[in-house]
């Protein structure tokens, strides 16, 4: 009982996504972190205001992290299609190589 | 990216890069706006009397007190940029008995002043009551150059100057000199420019006239003196 709930922190912790998930929260911490910095940069050289910028910066990155650290569900939609069971027997799975039967 | 960690590290990663990125064009961005300071220094007052340096010093001095005026325009050193301006005003001298004898060899710094920029006020180092008083001069506003105009009339000096060899009466050719150091929230620190560079100029006057340190105030004359330069000789550091 222990052991499955011990599972159960392990997996919430470890927080999995699929791999389309990953490339697009690599794609968006780039893009997001950039368009901060860029943000926080204008906002402050205009205004002439240097604890803007600061706030910006920081705040844009909390919002960065809070969009990309957990495991939404958004960044699971393309789960990975593994083989069904029964693997090691030859012919359930209707994989032909060279003609030959061999998964 | 596959774990919640490793896209936390990554963000992270990313996150300091951003910093350093904007850190730097902030920076650069200070050459982008021009730099054009003013003043004039003018000698009021000098004595010069002999002291210790400390109260239980044997050795005795001479030290000159040199009052000044000083009329500034340093505002266009104050960007969004700026946390604080370091301003301090220097007599130096040549040495009579050197080969070069328009070289001013001998430099000490008389009077300096902190000034903040608003963004910096909270990290002035004064009492809470005056701390109250300048955040609240700035009214709210991010960038003050009106802190940078310097308006002292017959300036008490803060620190009486004497030389290596404890002497300082007689010297002559001796003048004052205005410097200062801006200190940035990010960037490089900057100093009184010695060439001039993209929109950066050098100080517009900023030295005084030559004049001469006087002898030792006679100790008749120093009874016959008025209160007022009393307390300008014996206030300061020294003890006569």
């Amino acid at each position: 009982m222990a052991d499955q709930l011990l599972e159960y922190v392990r997996e919430a912790a470890e927080g999995q996504i699929d791999f389309e998930g990953q490339r697009l929260a690599e794609f968006l911490a780039t893009v997001l972190l950039s368009v901060v910095g860029a943000v926080s940069f204008l906002y402050g050289y205009f205004l002439q205001d240097i604890k803007l910028a600061l706030f910006i910066g920081l705040g844009g990155t909390a919002l960065t992290l809070l969009l990309i650290v957990p495991p939404w569900p958004f960044f699971n939609r393309h789960p990975v299609k593994w083989l069904s069971e029964g693997g090691d027997r030859a012919g359930t799975h209707g994989i032909t190589v060279d003609g030959k039967v061999v998964g | 990216m596959h774990s919640t960690i490793n896209r936390a590290q990554n963000v992270f990663g990313f996150f300091t890069t951003v910093c350093f990125v904007v850190a730097a064009i902030i920076a650069a961005s200070d050459y982008a706006s021009p730099r054009t300071p003013k003043a004039t220094l003018t000698v009021k007052d000098v004595q010069v009397v002999r002291g210790r340096p400390h109260y239980y010093s044997t050795k005795k001095e001479e030290y000159a007190n040199i009052r000044f005026s000083l009329s500034a325009d340093l505002s266009t050193l104050f960007t969004w940029n700026t946390k604080q301006l370091f301003v301090w005003v220097s007599a130096s001298w040549p040495d009579p008995n050197a080969e070069n004898k328009t070289a001013l060899v001998n430099e000490a710094v008389i009077w300096d002043s902190i000034i903040t920029s608003p963004s910096a006020d909270h990290l002035s180092n004064i009492g809470p009551a005056a701390k109250k008083k300048l955040i609240r001069s700035a009214k709210g506003k991010s960038v003050d150059p009106s802190r940078g105009k310097l308006e002292l009339k017959n300036q008490k000096p803060k620190y009486q100057i004497t030389s290596p060899k404890g002497i300082v009466a007689n010297t002559e050719n001796v003048v004052l000199k205005l410097h200062y150091n801006v200190q940035p929230w990010v960037g490089p620190l900057t100093w009184t420019p010695q060439i001039e560079f993209l929109k950066w100029k050098k100080v517009k006057g900023g030295v005084s006239k030559a004049f001469n340190l006087p002898a030792i105030k006679a100790k008749e004359d120093k009874k016959k003196a008025t209160p007022k330069a009393n307390g300008g000789a014996t206030g300061g550091k020294k003890v006569a």
